[in-house]
């Protein structure tokens, strides 16, 4: 095997990974950390990426365009806690159903406003970058790094501020965080919005790589929620190490062999995984996120 | 209790077979409207309806209004026959029209079988599908696939890859791609299939690039084709490697694209909407009249208006809307009609139809250019195999190495 071949089978495994992470950040937020089981996370990630796509097709670039994705998504997020997910907390069949039901509204709602099938932009970054004989997308490679960042900001969010301090007191000791005086229902509505708002982001930050349509956050949806099922509670470190070791682990099988063995790796690891440790691999981590 | 049954079924059937005796004539469609496949579903369940519309337009089918029915599967298999018994058992229609995925076919074709309704299939697949109820007006694979590797190699080389969905379309069209290499002296030197759910194709990219084919056979289906498209772009290997395809522009996957993306994909199809004729122009308007301006019209709507025609053709020969003469009539060799894609007739003894199949290249404006036309293509394989005149009783799914 040629060192160049080999080099590019670990770039674009390890960027297939990063891809997975981006998508299963805001799910580690919403479901791992709040503990929310939200089935209409993934159409949050397809409402970024029509977001995106609609404002770049206004003459925005597309740069500045997914912050505005962030931000549509982030209050879409906020609307349905206040109106639906708050309602149900502790309620995990109902909450699934409302999800449920709301994930579908979302997709034909997409499809009533823009059709099935949407055009896309020019606009959109692509460039490729070439190993010995191979060439690879350079904008895919760039996705380890926004991965990376995107994993250090939520951290640092959750570890090292005021405001991360008050979320983790509200999901965890939701009356003890009342009594000093948080108002706990307030920071949940946010943690909740930013969960969304990190779909949003992937959606919008994924669009060069994954076309809007109304179903493509299916696409994303099991991958992702395995991934941070896998992870356990601690969601943050768990879920790198899960689409690292899942998502990465299936791109390198599928170069080697075929395809279908690559998706087969992922589900059969993960089934082994959940079988060792049914409450996740972080179980007994000392770790807080 | 049981004679309290029986006597509500009694009464359930007095009811419904009063009301269709003062009905009109009822068709059936079955489509996903909604869902995944509504990428293919909706384009062909307005055609269904317009040219139902048409036809009552001008005063119906034998002195009779036609009532169209739609059913929408939501792009699950199980909805298929569970819609698709309900309208054998409520609507009692004269016949069907729908079905998407290959597999969606082979799950409702049985019940029209056995109700012994004309079934029209309009989605472009595999082939080989034969039985006296079912009728394909879309391209099989030795009207789509032949011309195009026959085409690809004289133009580009030998040497195809190829990449398939992991589903019966996926992996009988690769054997057909195969067969067909073979035939003319091609050689195929490598292929993957992708599961529906995969998204990302850097893997089979690689693959590709090692292969080092003269040119690419992409098959997937709807978004997963424009993503692999985009995916394949990026890495920047599209000017080095062609890619030819037998189902790209089925579903308009070319608007989905990026301008640059869908430049110079090769694509074999029984329809663009580019075509130069009056019936094309007149059905265009049509469309744009009743679904709006802009669309860009994909082939399976006009396979599923030819379905209409074809059928409705056939009744007016039989004088009856009755499943045995109407098959009679399907059956004689004369059922003709000049679509927007030209002259199709229906082989009376393989219920697939002989149309002509176009070879274009998608340019940078999500519209293409037709490079050779293949005239009146002949579903060879179908009409071998499959002679449901001399065996009419002949239910089965023919592939190259069944």
């Amino acid at each position: 095997m040629e060192l160049d071949y080999l080099a590019t089978i670990l770039l674009s495994s390890l960027s297939s990974a990063s891809i997975l992470l981006i998508a299963a950040m805001g799910l580690a937020v919403v479901f791992g950390l709040m503990g929310v089981i939200n089935l209409a996370h993934s159409e949050f990630l397809m409402i970024g990426a029509y977001a995106a796509l609609t404002v770049t097709k206004a003459g925005v670039p597309y740069i500045l365009s997914i912050p505005i994705a962030v931000m549509i998504t982030m209050s879409i997020g906020a609307i349905v806690e206040m109106l639906i997910v708050r309602r149900l907390y502790g309620r995990l069949f109902d909450t699934m159903l409302a999800t449920w039901g709301l994930s579908m509204f979302f997709m034909q709602l997409v499809v009533v406003i823009f059709g099935t099938s949407t055009v896309s932009v020019a606009t959109i970054p692509q460039f490729n970058v070439s190993i010995g004989e191979y060439s690879l997308d350079g904008y895919r490679l760039l996705m380890i790094l926004v991965a990376a960042l995107m994993f250090l900001f939520v951290y640092l969010l959750m570890t090292k501020t005021v405001y991360g301090m008050k979320a983790r007191a509200s999901i965890q000791q939701p009356e003890m965080a009342q009594a000093i005086g948080i108002d706990s229902n307030r920071v949940n509505t946010l943690t909740f919005s930013i969960g969304c708002g990190l779909a949003g982001f992937a959606g919008a930050i994924l669009l060069p790589l994954v076309p809007a349509t109304p179903t493509m956050g299916l696409a994303f949806a099991v991958k992702s929620f395995l991934a941070v099922v896998v992870a356990g509670p601690v969601a943050l470190t768990g879920t790198v190490l899960t689409t690292l070791g899942l998502g990465g682990g299936s791109s390198i099988t599928a170069s080697f062999l075929s395809s279908v063995i690559g998706e087969v790796f992922f589900f059969l690891i993960t089934a082994l995984l959940l079988w060792l440790y049914p409450c996740g691999i972080s179980a007994k981590w000392r770790r807080k996120l | 209790m049981k004679n309290y049954i029986i006597k509500s079924m009694f009464v359930c059937g007095a009811v419904f077979g009063a009301s269709s005796t003062f009905a009109d004539v009822n068709v059936g469609a079955i489509y996903d409207v909604t869902g995944s496949f509504s990428i293919f579903g909706v384009m062909q369940s307005n055609a269904v309806k317009l040219a139902i519309d048409d036809i009552n337009a001008k005063g119906g089918l034998l002195g009779e209004k036609l009532n169209l029915i739609t059913y929408d599967t939501q792009s699950e298999l199980s909805k298929y026959t569970q819609y698709a018994n309900t309208t054998v058992l409520r609507d009692r229609p004269a016949v069907v029209f729908g079905g998407m995925t290959s597999s969606s076919r082979e799950a409702i074709r049985p019940i029209f079988r056995k109700a012994n309704i004309p079934y029209f299939y309009s989605t472009l697949y595999e082939g080989g599908a034969c039985d006296k109820q079912t009728f394909v007006t879309a391209p099989s694979a030795s009207q789509q696939i032949k011309p195009l590797v026959e085409w690809a190699i004289k133009k580009y080389g030998p040497k195809m890859f190829i990449m398939a969905p992991d589903y019966n379309y996926g992996t009988i069209s690769a054997l057909w791609y195969h067969e067909y290499a073979k035939q003319f002296n091609g050689e195929v030197v490598g292929e993957d299939f992708l599961a529906l759910t995969v998204t990302d194709y850097t893997p089979t990219i690689q693959k590709i690039q090692r292969a080092k084919p003269d040119f690419v056979v992409a098959i997937p289906v709807g978004p997963n084709q424009v993503g692999f498209l985009e995916q394949f772009t990026s890495a920047g290997l599209k000017d080095s490697i062609p890619v030819v395809s037998s189902n790209y522009s089925t579903a308009n996957e070319q608007v989905l694209l990026t301008p640059n993306a869908g430049k110079g994909i090769v694509s074999s199809h029984v329809y663009f909407s580019s075509l130069d004729n009056p019936e094309n122009k007149a059905f265009l308007k049509k469309w744009a009249e009743v679904y709006g301006k802009g669309q860009t019209i994909s082939p399976e709507a006009v396979t599923a208006w030819n379905a209409v025609h074809l059928w409705a053709n056939s009744v007016e020969k039989a004088g009856t809307f009755k499943s045995k003469s109407v098959y009679t009539a399907l059956e004689s060799g004369e059922i003709n009609f000049k679509g927007p894609n030209g002259d199709v007739s229906m082989e009376p003894g393989s219920h697939h139809v002989k149309q002509n199949t176009y070879i274009a290249m998608g340019d940078d404006n999500y519209g293409f250019e037709v490079l050779e036309t293949f005239k009146a293509v002949a579903p060879s394989y179908e009409n071998q195999k499959c002679d449901l005149i001399a065996n009419p009783k002949l239910v089965k799914h023919f592939t190259p190495k069944a």
